[in-house]
This record gives C-alpha cells, sequence and structure tokens, in this order.
C-alpha cells in the first residue's frame, strides 16, 4: 500500500479510545438513585472497548476489520460513523458517509419499504429529491418486488438487509461501511454485493468492512486490520493478517475449494 | 460536495468551546435544523401516519378527535354545567385547545430520545431532530383542530372574529415553549424514565393551577400574583382573547409570552446540549 500512502487519507483514526461506563446495575429509577446513595460502593466501572487504535485508510481501498467477537469491531465502525464520540483521540472522515451497522439500521417497523428509503436516506443526510431519482434504482436493486410496498415488518431479514444495502450504496457515498450484515443475504445476493462493492472500490471509494469470513478478506479486501481486546494487533497484508488471526482458514481457502 | 466530519474527544473540543460563545451555538443549532429540514419533516409526518394508519378513517381522525370532544364539552358546558359565563364552551376551549397541544406534546416528546434508541445508535444524526419532530407533528394536529373549533363557534353563534389570523403568533410562542420544556425533560427521561410518569402528573396539576376551566378573576384577589408565575399563562390568555373575546392582547402579554418561550427553550436546549453526545450510551 506504499503508493497509496502519498495521497491523503479519507479515514484518520487517531490514537482513538472509546470507553463505556459501565455501570453495575444502574440506578434505573429514581427510587433506586435514592436508595443507592447510601451504599458505599461504587459500582462504575470504565470499560474500553477502543484502545489507542491509529490508522489510515485511503481512497480506493476495501478494508477489513477482523477479530474475536469484543474485540472492538463494532464500536469501531460505530466511532467513524459518528455515533459514538471519542472519549480520546481523534477520528476524522472525508466526504459523505453512509453505514450499514446493523440489520436495517433506521427503519420504521410500522413504514412501508418505500416510505423507508425516504427516511433512511434523509438520516444518513441525503435530501429528498437525491432519493426520489434514486428510488427506482434502489427497488430495482433490492429485487424485492411488489413488498416495497409492504410495511418493513413483514420483510424477511434477507428483504431487510437487501433494502439497506441497496439504499446506502445507492447514495453513492465517498465512504461505505458495513458491519457484517452480508451474511444474511442468500449467495447469489451477496454475490451482487460484492460486485457492487468492487466497482465502488474501482470508482476510488473507501470500504470499511467487518467480516468472519476469511474468504471474503482474501478475496476481495486490500488490507486487513486485527483488533483484539480493542488494540490494533496488527495493521497489513489480508494473508499476514489472517497467518496471525486464524491460520486454519488459509490452509482452507489455498485449496480452490473455498471460493 | 465535501463535507468534513470530525468527531474529536471532549478534551479536544473543551477548548474550542471555550474560546466560542454561545453565537455559535445557536447557529449550530440553526444549521443542523436548516440542513436536516426534511428529515424532521418527514419524521413528524411518519409520526402522525403511523398514528393513523391502521384505521379506516385514517387521517381524518385527526380532525374528528377534536372534534367530537369539542361536541361533548359544548353540550356538557352549555346545557348541564352552564357556569354563568356567555359560551362557556367556546370560553373553554379557546384556552384548551392549546393546553391540549401542550400537554400532547409534552408526552410524546419526553418520549422521543428513548423511543428512537434504534436511531440514535446506528446512524449518525443530530439528535435534536427527535423532539423538534415530535412537536412538529402536534403543532399540525394542533392547527387541524383549529377547524372543528371554528366550526363550533358558527355552530354556537359565537362571532368570530379577525383576531383569529394573529392565532400563528401566539402558535410560534406555544411551539418554542413546549420545545423548551419537551427538550428539557426528553433529556432527564434518557437517565431516568420516571420522568416520563413525573410529566404526567405534573402535566394534571398544572392544568388545574392554570385558568383554562375558570378565569383568573375567579382566584381571590391576593393570590392573584401567584398565578402570573405560570409561565403558560399568557399564551394561553392570547389565544382565549382572540377565539373567545376577539379583543387584541396587550403588548406586554405578547412580550411575555415570548419571553417565557425564550427562557424555557434556552433552558432546555442548554441542557440537552450538554448531555446529548451521552445519550447512546444510556437509551
Amino acid at each position: 500500500m506504499n503508493h497509496m500512502q502519498s495521497s491523503r487519507p479519507v479515514i484518520r483514526v487517531e490514537n482513538l479510545t472509546q470507553r463505556f461506563r459501565v455501570i453495575h446495575e444502574r440506578p434505573d429509577t429514581l427510587r433506586e438513585l435514592f436508595t443507592k446513595r447510601f451504599r458505599a460502593t461504587s459500582n462504575v466501572e470504565n470499560f474500553e472497548a477502543l484502545k489507542d487504535v491509529s490508522f489510515n485508510v485511503y481512497h480506493g481501498e476495501m478494508l477489513a476489520v477482523v477479530g474475536a467477537n469484543g474485540s472492538g469491531k463494532s464500536t469501531l465502525l460505530k466511532a467513524i460513523s459518528g455515533v459514538y464520540r471519542p472519549s480520546s483521540g481523534r477520528v476524522e472522515v472525508e466526504g459523505t458517509l453512509a453505514s450499514l451497522l446493523e440489520l436495517g439500521a433506521g427503519f420504521h417497523p410500522e413504514l412501508t419499504g418505500r416510505e423507508n428509503i425516504l427516511l433512511n436516506g434523509l438520516l444518513l443526510g441525503f435530501s429528498r429529491r437525491q432519493m426520489r431519482e434514486r428510488e427506482k434504482k434502489i427497488v430495482e436493486f433490492s429485487e424485492i418486488g411488489d413488498f416495497i410496498d409492504v410495511p418493513v415488518k413483514q420483510y424477511s431479514s434477507g428483504m431487510y438487509m437487501r433494502l439497506a444495502f441497496s439504499v446506502a450504496t445507492e447514495v453513492d457515498p465517498d465512504v461505505l461501511v458495513v458491519d457484517e450484515i452480508l451474511a444474511v443475504g442468500d449467495t447469489p445476493f451477496q454475490a451482487k454485493c460484492f460486485d457492487r462493492l468492487e466497482n465502488f472500490r474501482r470508482a476510488g471509494k473507501t470500504i470499511l468492512f467487518v467480516t468472519h469470513s476469511m474468504v471474503q478478506v482474501l478475496k476481495y479486501c486490500d488490507r486487513a486490520i486485527l483488533l483484539e481486546h480493542g488494540r490494533l494487533l496488527m495493521d497489513d497484508t489480508p494473508t499476514k493478517v489472517i497467518e496471525l488471526y486464524s491460520p486454519a482458514a488459509l490452509e482452507s481457502t489455498a485449496s480452490p475449494v473455498g471460493a | 460536495m465535501v463535507i468534513n466530519r470530525a468527531y474529536s474527544s471532549r478534551k479536544a473540543s473543551k477548548l474550542k468551546w471555550e474560546a466560542k460563545a454561545a453565537v455559535v451555538t445557536m447557529k449550530e443549532l440553526f444549521w443542523n435544523l436548516q440542513k436536516y429540514r426534511e428529515l424532521i419533516w418527514a419524521l413528524a409526518l411518519k409520526e402522525l401516519t403511523i398514528r393513523y394508519k391502521r384505521s379506516v378513517l385514517g387521517f381524518l381522525w385527526a380532525l374528528l378527535n377534536p372534534m367530537l370532544l369539542m361536541i361533548v364539552m359544548s353540550v356538557v358546558f352549555s346545557t348541564i354545567m352552564a357556569a354563568g359565563i356567555h359560551h362557556y364552551a367556546i370560553f373553554i376551549l379557546s384556552a384548551l385547545v392549546p393546553w391540549m397541544f401542550f400537554s400532547q406534546s409534552l408526552t410524546y416528546a419526553v418520549e422521543s430520545i428513548v423511543g428512537n434508541a434504534d436511531l440514535i445508535k446506528k446512524v449518525s444524526v443530530p439528535k435534536i431532530v427527535f423532539p423538534v419532530a415530535a412537536v412538529l407533528s402536534n403543532v399540525i394536529n394542533l392547527m387541524l383542530s383549529l377547524i372543528p373549533l371554528a366550526l363550533i363557534v358558527l355552530l354556537l353563534g359565537h362571532p368570530f372574529y379577525w383576531t383569529w389570523i394573529l392565532l400563528p403568533i401566539y402558535i410560534v410562542a406555544l411551539a418554542i415553549f413546549t420545545l423548551g420544556c419537551s427538550l428539557f425533560f426528553a433529556t432527564a427521561n434518557v437517565y431516568y424514565r420516571d420522568v416520563a410518569h413525573i410529566v404526567q402528573i405534573v402535566m394534571n396539576m398544572w392544568f388545574y393551577l392554570t385558568p383554562i376551566l375558570y378565569t383568573i378573576e375567579q382566584i381571590p384577589a391576593r393570590w392573584r400574583w401567584l398565578f402570573k408565575f405560570n409561565p403558560i399563562i399568557f399564551v394561553l390568555n392570547d389565544f382565549r382573547l382572540s377565539v373567545y373575546w376577539g379583543l387584541l392582547p396587550t403588548f406586554w402579554s405578547v412580550v411575555a409570552s415570548f419571553l417565557c418561550a425564550g427562557l424555557a427553550f434556552l433552558i432546555g436546549y442548554a441542557f440537552f446540549r450538554k448531555h446529548q453526545s451521552e445519550f447512546v450510551f444510556y437509551v
């Protein structure tokens, strides 16, 4: 990735620490607040989901974020998406950003798919006009068909994901953040999604991508970062990262079966 | 279009906050409201459509509901409980309609942060859009309920005064006041869910302490000064003057309406703004 180092990074994460106050038995009601006042023990604990994480992502890069459950992957994506304010350190993102953090992020179950396209787009910071122009393409790509006018609470998780992915990619953001959700789609739709991500990358956009599929990391990503207990353990080529994180996966994908 | 986003730590941005004054805060507020106006509008309409979805009459309920209530009140107060006030029903409704807006908005808005937890945890969007949308959807409701109010006025043969055209001014004052209260209680409700219940009780007491069912003249003179501390009394009185009496308010009563509104908004917004970045950890 040396050739890319010369250009300005699109995402800059500097010494990012994300701390959560884990309050065991937080007083949720006033009664508890008053009764707990008299107890001497403080049950507030600081939990650091991310510890001093720094890295850059450049134009046209597809970066995989890998690590075990609870290693801080989702927290990292949320911090980059601006959902969390860093406890310390900095996160900078240049350009427009769309994120697919969880299934149907920003969908309202009572509204139809079509109504949710608009709402979701507006939440991502796009205008009504922009969304109306893209609506047809979004519906087309999602292959949801007539279900587009049905309240999304009646959708299957696959349909949810199709619509969410279609919206997030059709708005054509400069940075796309995807958290695992692609795992929900069926194989043909997954392939279609990756095709689109490839096109994105070729157009010079930046993709941040959490997955547990090492096959996907090897096949699609330029670079990978490995998180462990909130620390950035490694920032290198996919092969090198997988060698450390999950060497077994590397062996199994060496044969052409996995692809 | 390139937007630069930077999310920096509390420490780094604290210096900035100290250097820049409240002007920046207000600028930021208006910038957010301007940039997200379409979202606010969509969220407000969403509230309304969801409220009336799956009902046969749909949006008509927004008109029918207050209409039926007003008819019942007119019958009750003009025949059964005629209190010696001419057109007592209109006397009451002229202050009750804006009061109902206030109490309903607050009931909705106090839950607006907690109720949108799903969005707040997944999308980066200024949190203020949620209470603003909650109040806005009720403003739409209030404006719709002016239609049945006008019908009742005509039906009972009460004069339809030209002073009705001043109502938009009072609606603005009342909406700002309501938004201020909403921001305050919505923030508090994030930390302690009891707040939503307490608000209900407070609203009930407040209702009876406000001259809606009675006139301020009916209060013993030596207690009357106390009622001047009720911040909503001025704007409700402006409504009543327009609809029931057909009179212009005094200049000072309009000033007092907007002063109360501005003060409520400043307090509510300051509290909200101080805590908004923490909401995501508590909802």
